[in-house]
Formats: structure tokens, sequence, C-alpha cells
């Protein structure tokens, strides 16, 4: 019945109407089944088998391993080294390619948006196959520096060719990112810095990098564990034998050489520890954006 | 004024760099022969022929379809309900969903896969081999997207508002639901199925780790063959991004309809 | 010679034409409002101005100077937006000392002349808060003091009070017209509504769909449109065409004869003379201080404003009056 008790009721916080709505969350059910079965059950199996010692009883022994095997945090420096430069080296492009795009007409925005959201499909197996013709050592643009240049070609196969694919994928994700980001930013602004005397430069410095700096870090951080947990490519460049954390955690658990299910949690639980760490900071800084009014 | 020339510039040096990687593979996919010059001895379209001619690589292509197309119904069929019924029932629940659904963007799949792999493998549900767990693990992947698309959604069209004109209508809350809401968030969700689905196609590590040969899909077949011709390669490369084309063209018209309505 | 002469001004966008062969000149010290209806290009005339768009046509003069092709930064213009345009990360202070600090002067002599000029607006108390704190009345003052504190040849004012609540509007149009009088300050003021351009103006220009139809005294293009068009945007005005006007006023008209409706006089049976147009009353509406009537005379519907002189003074519909109107109160408008 239809009564103001009953309305005020419908809109009451969670706790009581949980017994009245149980067949809404009945609907839910299904939901946290899958999430449960494919990622928190999984979850739970790493974090369980990270601390778990030959013997079956609790033991940091394999954490202790990893941090001490020189292989291991080889594994960690690299994945680290390609992470952070990609990230950087694709926001400062994204950045520009955002702030400029902007400024062009509004066909052409969209058109760039579409052409950047296909690009960024480009991912994992193909782009090594695409970068390997491009780059490779007989790559199309290998050849043309060798000739007209003179530069001895350029090893794909090593850590800055990774970092040159790893900052390929990460451009399209950080336009993506940025540009509503932007949005922002009032043109007014500009028109009033401008009125003021200020040249462009200034006004980016003094004016809109404050606004956007919380978008800016966000998206930074965004990047950096998008190519921390990255696989494919650098799997289907390398084969699996360049030393990157994904790749280790990979071959312990596809048998490669050996298998080792608990090195490969307790591997996994360092990566993804610092990646929850990533994106916590990210939360954070997004609550403290800039909110307009 | 004078700065435009210059954002044009910046523009257009972003999209060569960007087409740069496709552009080079079309040619190489397109050219006879191709060795250790600058440019092609000749132009052809016989690596297509062969790939379509295939029937390994045809089969992979199905599979990977087969799986997308179910993960993304299945995907409907439990996330839009579970959307509507947080947002509407219980909306102190929203917060909780944004930071499950970070979940598997803060877990890498490989990180997944080593969980998955053991849990799995046999005991209660046997899956790891079989289509079925990468239906689950695929759904996990779409969600993010999904989830935020339909939550935009359901946020802008002020559903208690809707909910309340429909009930004072006469109409139950599940035909309301499909009749007031459901035609609302049409757009926003074939948009994101239509993303979600090529993001699916490209997916390498759960197919490679988890299932690997035993239901091959594309990027598996496409990793396997990699030993092959450079131009055969190339054929399967832009024959699946061709086809994510048109996907994302799609996503990107439906998204901005419906940004504009 | 004026301080400041456009002439020939064009600007396209798009393929459309916003208007063409656009000229006027201002005085040192006067305050002109730029007036019309949403999409005359008054906003962007104004801009042109300011050099924030590139005019395909024509030249812009300040004080002898041509600034056609100077570019933004170093007209010596200031401009208050409509939506204030406030840097949201910089306090008070630092948004009106912005301008200084681009000039590079003194820390000190910053602080001095931002501290004088927060006097001038009398925002004295909020230097250290952030535009989001601030009510809008409070922002376009800051906006204000920041266009000033750089001591500019010329102000301009883009619909800065259209954003802001009634009250807050008169306050703070007062305000403004009282500092431009004191600093003697050139200014063009856009708006589209009459009332303030009124107000606030020593002259007005009028302008519709790219061109400036009247450029008088505030006062003359009140009493004196020179078209149907101004006619009609400057309050109200009735407008009876020639078969009307030659009927009622034995007037003979081209155009139309434009009567304002407090020029009309209304009068009671009794005080009516023979000389007078009988009316009957139709309706009438209560605006505040003046009750406006709608009356018919032989055929014609007139609008007549008179003073609120209480209820009992208010005229039933239906009652028979006599209307009177001086002929000098009387303009054919084109």
């Amino acid at each position: 019945m239809l009564n103001a008790s009953s309305l005020s009721a419908r809109r009451a916080p969670v706790v009581l109407p949980r017994c009245r709505h149980w067949r809404a969350a009945l609907l839910l059910l299904p939901f946290i089944l899958l999430l449960a079965l494919f990622c928190l059950a999984p979850l739970g199996w790493v974090v369980a088998h990270s601390v778990r010692g030959d013997d079956g009883a609790f033991s940091l022994g394999h954490f202790r391993e990893i941090l001490t095997s020189p292989f291991y945090r080889l594994a960690f420096v690299n994945s680290l080294d390609i992470s952070l430069r990609s990230s950087a080296l694709g926001l400062v492009i994204a950045l520009a390619g955002a702030a400029s795009l902007r400024r062009v007409p509004g066909r052409v925005q969209n058109a760039v948006v579409s052409f950047t959201t296909m690009t960024s499909n480009l991912a994992g197996v193909p782009l090594a196959f695409a970068f390997v013709i491009l780059v490779g050592t007989n790559g199309v643009l290998t050849l043309l520096l060798r000739q007209g240049m003179a530069i001895d070609g350029f090893n794909l196969y090593s850590r800055s060719g990774l970092t040159l694919i790893y900052t390929y994928f990460q451009i399209p994700l950080g336009v993506l990112l940025l540009y509503p980001a932007l949005d922002a930013l009032d043109d007014d602004w500009r028109h009033a810095a401008s009125l003021l005397g200020a040249r462009h430069w200034q006004y980016g410095w003094h004016v809109a990098l404050p606004v956007i700096a919380p978008a800016v870090c966000g998206t930074f951080i965004l990047l950096f564990a998008n190519a921390m947990g990255a696989y494919a490519s650098a799997y289907a460049l390398t084969t699996g034998n360049f030393n990157l954390v994904t790749v280790r955690i990979a071959s312990l658990v596809s048998g490669d050489i050996f298998l080792e299910p608990d090195l490969a949690a307790a591997l996994s639980v360092l990566l993804t520890l610092l990646l929850v760490l990533v994106c916590a900071v990210n939360q954070i800084l997004l609550k403290r954006s800039y909110r307009a009014r | 004024m004078r700065a435009e020339w210059w954002h044009r510039l910046v523009v257009t040096v972003l999209l060569v760099l960007l087409a740069l990687p496709v552009l080079a593979t079309l040619a190489y996919s397109l050219a006879g022969n191709w060795g250790a010059t600058i440019l092609p001895d000749g132009f052809t379209l016989h690596w297509y022929r062969l790939l379509w001619a295939d029937p390994r690589f045809l089969t992979a292509f199905g599979h990977s379809l087969a799986v997308s197309v179910a993960t993304l119904a299945l995907a409907a069929l439990v996330i839009v309900p579970a959307a509507f019924v947080v947002f509407y029932r219980f909306p102190a629940l929203d917060r909780g969903m944004n930071l499950l659904i970070l979940l598997p963007f803060a877990v890498p799949p490989v990180v997944s896969s080593v969980g998955l792999l053991q849990l799995y493998a046999d005991g209660a549900l046997p899956i790891v081999g079989t289509p079925w767990i990468l239906i689950g693990c695929y759904f996990t992947i779409a969600l993010p997207f999904m989830y935020r698309t339909l939550a935009d959604g359901l946020r802008g069209m002020r559903l208690h508002d809707l909910m309340d004109a429909a009930h004072l209508l006469g109409a139950s809350t599940p035909r309301a639901f499909v009749l007031v809401v459901l035609p609302g968030l049409r757009k926003g969700l074939t948009a994101s199925l239509f993303l979600s689905f090529s993001f699916l196609l490209g997916e390498f590590v759960f197919a490679n780790i988890l299932v690997g040969t035993r239901y091959e899909t594309l990027q598996v077949y496409l990793y396997s063959v990699r030993m092959t011709s450079g131009h055969f390669t190339s054929a399967i490369v832009i024959s699946y991004f061709f086809f994510t084309l048109v996907l994302t063209w799609f996503a990107t018209r439906l998204g901005r309809q419906e940004s504009q309505v | 010679m004026s301080f400041v002469t456009v002439s020939g001004l064009a600007k396209r966008f798009a393929g459309a034409t916003v208007f063409e062969n656009v000229g006027f000149s201002l005085e040192q010290g006067e305050f002109v409002t730029l007036l019309g209806p949403s999409g005359c290009g008054k906003s962007t005339l104004l801009r042109c101005l300011a050099g924030l768009n590139r005019p395909d046509a024509g030249s812009i003069h300040v004080a002898g100077e041509d600034i056609t092709d100077v570019v933004a930064q170093r007209r010596g213009i200031g401009m208050v937006f409509q939506n204030y345009a406030l840097f949201p990360t910089m306090t008070v202070e630092a948004n009106i000392g912005f301008g200084l600090k681009m000039q590079r002067l003194p820390g000190a002599e910053v602080a001095r002349r931002v501290a004088e000029v927060i006097g001038l607006v009398e925002l004295d108390g909020k230097q250290t808060q952030y535009p989001h704190q601030l009510s809008g009345g409070q922002r376009q003052r800051v906006a204000l003091a920041r266009a000033l504190v750089v001591e500019p040849r010329i102000l301009l004012l883009d619909e800065p009070l259209s954003a802001l609540d009634a009250r807050i509007r008169k306050n703070l149009r007062d305000q403004l017209r009282d500092i431009q009088r004191r600093l003697g300050l050139t200014t063009l003021f856009v708006t589209h509504d009459q009332e303030e351009a009124l107000i606030l103006s020593d002259r007005i220009f009028v302008m519709d769909r790219g061109r400036i139809v009247q450029a008088d005294a505030a006062e003359t293009v009140y009493t004196e449109p020179a078209t149907e068009f101004v006619a009609r945007f400057m309050g109200s005005c009735n407008l009876l065409d020639s078969a009307d006007s030659a009927r009622l006023f034995g007037r003979t008209v081209s155009g139309r004869l434009a009567i304002r409706p407090e020029a009309i006089e209304l009068l009671a049976p009794g005080a009516a003379a023979p000389g007078d147009l009988p009316a009957t009353v139709r309706e009438h509406q209560l605006l505040g201080n003046v009750i406006r009537y709608q009356v018919e005379s032989l055929g014609a519907l007139l609008l007549v404003d008179r003073l609120n002189r209480g209820r009992d003074d208010v005229l039933a519909p239906g009652s028979t009056v006599g209307l009177r109107v001086r002929g000098e109160d009387m303009r054919e408008v084109a």
C-alpha cells in the first residue's frame, strides 16, 4: 500500500530493507558467485599458499627466497624500470596529445578519439609482431635508420625495446584517460590569463597544471599498474626469456622448468601488494581532486 | 590563433605514431616478398587467401567468437539486474561495488591464473582446459567496463523518480525495470558490449595459461604460428584488427549517440 | 580623436557571418553598453576587441595605436567574464595578483596594489579564501578586482551580472558604476538586459543580428528609438500600423507609430475632454509600482501604464475611459 511511511521506507539505508528486499538480493547472487569463483577464490588461494612452506606449515620462506635471490630481484628491477619509464613517457606524450586534441575542431576530436580507442586494441601478441616488423632486426624503420643515419640498428629484444612497446600501448590509454579529465579546464581561464599577460606556458604552469594534477597523477598510476601487470607483449616478443615478474610467475606455474606454484604465489602476492598500494594512492588522489564549486 | 597549427601538428604526430605499427603490419601482410629491403617486392592477397582457407585458423577464430559471445551474454544477464538492484535497493553498496570491480584491475591475470590453475584443475570443478573457465575469467574482465557504463547510465536517468512514476501508474517493479529502465540503458550497454567484445578477442594470458591448445583461441593460435612466415602472421593480425576496428567503431558511435541524447 | 576607434570590423564563423562592417568609437572615461538579444554578435564583438578572437576584416585603434594585430597579452585591456573565470587553485589574493605577477613586479608592490583594490571592491577579510568558498557576488568582485589591479586602458565586461541573483545583481551594478566613475575607466559592457543598460550607461549601442542599429545616449535610445526593433527591445512599446495610426490619431506613417505605455494618460469618464480617445478597459496586470492596463480603443489594443495609487484606484474591466497622448510622445519608427 502506498503511503508516506512505505515511501520513506523505500529510501531508508541498507540495514532495514535487506530483509524486505530479499528477492532483490537474490538477483545479486549469481554476480557474487561468479566474482567469488573467478576472482576472490584464486586470490585467496594465492595468498594462502604464498605463506605455505614445503611441509604445509606457515612459513615466510618463499618471500625470503625471492627477496634474497638476485634473479628474482632483477625481475622486479626490470619490471619497475620498464613500467616507470614507459608510463612516464607515455604520460607526457598522452598529455601533450590530449591537450592539443582539445584545441582542434570537434569533428576531428571525435575521429581521433575513435581512432585511439581502436589502436588500443593492438596490444599483446599482435603488437609484438607489429613491432618486429617495424623495428625488429630487419624491421622497416631499422633498415631506414641504418641506411639513412648509419645508426647500427636497435635491439628490440632488450629492455629499451620492451620499454618502447610498453610506451606504445600506454599512449592510447593515457589519452583516453586524460582527454575527459581536461574537461575540468574552463576555456575562460585561458582567456583571462592571456588578458592578464600570461603566455601559454605560464597559463599551463600556474593555472592548468594545479587543476589537473590529481588526474595526471592518477593516470600515471593507472598506467604504471597496467605496465606492471602486462604479460602478453613481453612473452610474445621474447618467448618468456626476458626476466620480468609476470613472466617469472607464469613460468613457475606453466611447468617450463620447475613447477613451483607456491613460489609463484609468493611472487604474485608481492606484485599484487605493490599494485594494490598503487591503486589505493590513486583513490586517495581522486578524492582530493579539484571539484569546481 | 597562431597556436592552431601547433595543435594540429601535435595531433597529426600522435596519429602517425599510433598508426605506424598497424600500417607496417598491413604493408607486410600484402607484400609478396620482403627481405632486408625497405620496400617490398610486390603486392598480393596470397597470404589472406591462405589464412582464410586454413581450418585451424577458422577453428581458433570460431573458438574466440564463441567464448566471447557466451561471456557477454552471461555478463549482460548477470550484471544488468545486479546493477539495477544495487542502484535501486541498496544504493549504499555502490561504493563497495566500485571497489570490487577494481579487483580484476589490481590483480593481474597472471596472478589469478596461479590460483585458478590449482583450484580448478581437478576436484569439484575441473574446468581448466575447457572453455568454461575462460568464460568465467572473461566475465571478470568485462565486468569493470560494463558495470561502469551501467552505473553511469543508471545514475544519469534519475532512477528513483522513474520507478516512482511507473509504480504510481500501476506497474510492478520487474515490469517497470523491463519497460522503463532497460530501454534507457540499451545504448550504453550495447556500446560497452562491443568494447568488451574487442577486448576479449585480444585476451591472451588466460587463454594461454589456463587452456592452451586444448581449446585454442585466436591469440594462442597466433602465438603458435609465430615461427611461420611473417607475412602470414601479419595477415592474421590485420584480419583480427579489422574485425575489432569495426566493433569499436560501432561502440564509439553508439556511445556518442548516447551522450548526445 | 576618440579614445577607441573600431572600423570596418567583420567576423565569420564556419561560413556564417556574425557581423560585418561594424564601426564605432568610445570616448575616454565613458561607459558604453553593447545591448542586444542572444546571438546578435555582441559577445563576439567584445572578444574581438579583447584579442581573443581574430576579426576577418577591419581595424581597432586604442589611443591612436593600431592594436588589430597585437596579442591579447599586450593590449592593456581588462575583462570580466560572465562566469568569473577565477583560477580555482589560487586564493583571492593570488587571483588578483596574477596579472601583476606576469608583469614581474616586486612582491611588495604586488601586495600593496592587491590590498588597495581589495578595499575598492570591499572584499576585506576574504584574501585567503578560495573561489569555491565565495558567493557569486563575491566571486564577481574578485574578477573585477583582478581586471582592475593591472590598470587597464579599457575595461570589457561580458554579461558579468547575468549569473547572479536579482538582489546581488542590483548591489553589484551600483558598485560597478561607482567604481567606474571614480576611476574614469573607459568601459564597454555587454548585456541583453535593457534595464541594466539604461541604469549603467552613458551611451547605448543597440545590436541586432550583427549590426549596430542605434548608438545614442541612454535616454535618447529609450525615448527616441530609431527602429521598431529598438522600440520593442527597450521596455514595452505600443506599435501601431498605418491603418490604426490614421484611425486613432490621424497620422499617416510609412513604418510604425511608437507610443510608450507611460506616455498615454488614462482619464476617468468624468475627467475626459472632447479631444480624448474613447476606450474600454479589457484587463490589467499588477507590476508592482505600476499597473499595466490593456485597453481597446476604436478597434486597436493599447498598453497603458499608470502608477499604482492603491487598490481603490484600479479600474475594473469594462470601464470606459479616455486616452490622451501628446504629439511629441508619438514617434514614427522604421
